[in-house]
């Protein structure tokens, strides 16, 4: 057993691309027994409101029940699956907590289970991993 | 690679996309013995090369693989 990896991942926009390819990386790496850790931040935030429906960006979001729609078609689960599969594979989800106020968002607009950090304590859990990405 | 058939299970993934053969593959590994082998039947063409690394990742071990009539076969013992 190869020894055990972790990977800090940050999210800085809310459309659905951007939701489903944090979701799918995620829980691909949360599947391979890697230690998966999250952080949303900027509009990112907005996928950890309760019940978000991410849309594609710009004048590409009237198509995102298209996309949905295909995705299904090829046995890939909607954003809010996506999410819950994340928290059943432990993954960790952090918010922003400056994000937070600056976009006027409360701990009780958002998914249970989550925690509030600020930025140095995701940071400093970051350089601690094995591997960091950047999806914004 | 050496073909080993004997199986205790079986994982049907076939229409499934990357990531979901892994996600569904990683759950049901927990259900096995060690030293149990799972079936697993994929037809995403990312699954050649998911797999073993997943297997490579975990520590678990691929003991087969073939492919046939457009799938893949992956024979995958529980190690721990």
């Amino acid at each position: 057993m190869a020894e055990t990896k972790k990977f800090a991942m940050v999210v800085s926009e809310g459309s659905f691309d951007k939701a489903m390819m944090a979701m799918m990386m995620g829980n691909t790496a949360a599947s391979m027994g890697i230690e998966t850790h999250i952080y949303f931040t900027f509009f990112g935030l907005n996928l950890l409101k309760k019940g978000a429906k991410p849309k594609l960006p710009g004048m590409l979001r009237f198509f995102t029940g298209t996309m949905v729609k295909k995705m299904k078609g090829i046995g890939m689960e909607g954003y809010q699956e996506q999410l819950e599969m994340a928290k059943e594979l432990g993954v960790k989800i952090y918010a922003c907590s400056s994000s937070m106020e600056m976009m006027g968002i409360k701990k009780e607009d958002l998914i249970d289970g989550i925690t509030v950090l600020g930025a140095a304590a995701f940071l400093n859990m970051a350089t601690e991993s094995d591997m960091q990405l950047f999806i914004g | 690679m050496v073909i080993i058939m004997d199986k205790n299970d079986t994982l049907d993934a076939k229409g499934l996309m990357c990531p979901m053969p892994i996600v569904k593959l990683a759950k049901k590994m927990k259900d096995l013995k060690v030293g149990e082998v799972l079936e697993l039947i994929a037809d995403d063409v990312g699954s050649k090369e998911d797999v073993p690394a997943w297997c490579n990742r975990t520590g678990n071990q691929l003991v087969g693989q073939k492919e046939e009539g457009g799938a893949f076969y992956f024979y995958i013992k529980k190690v721990q």
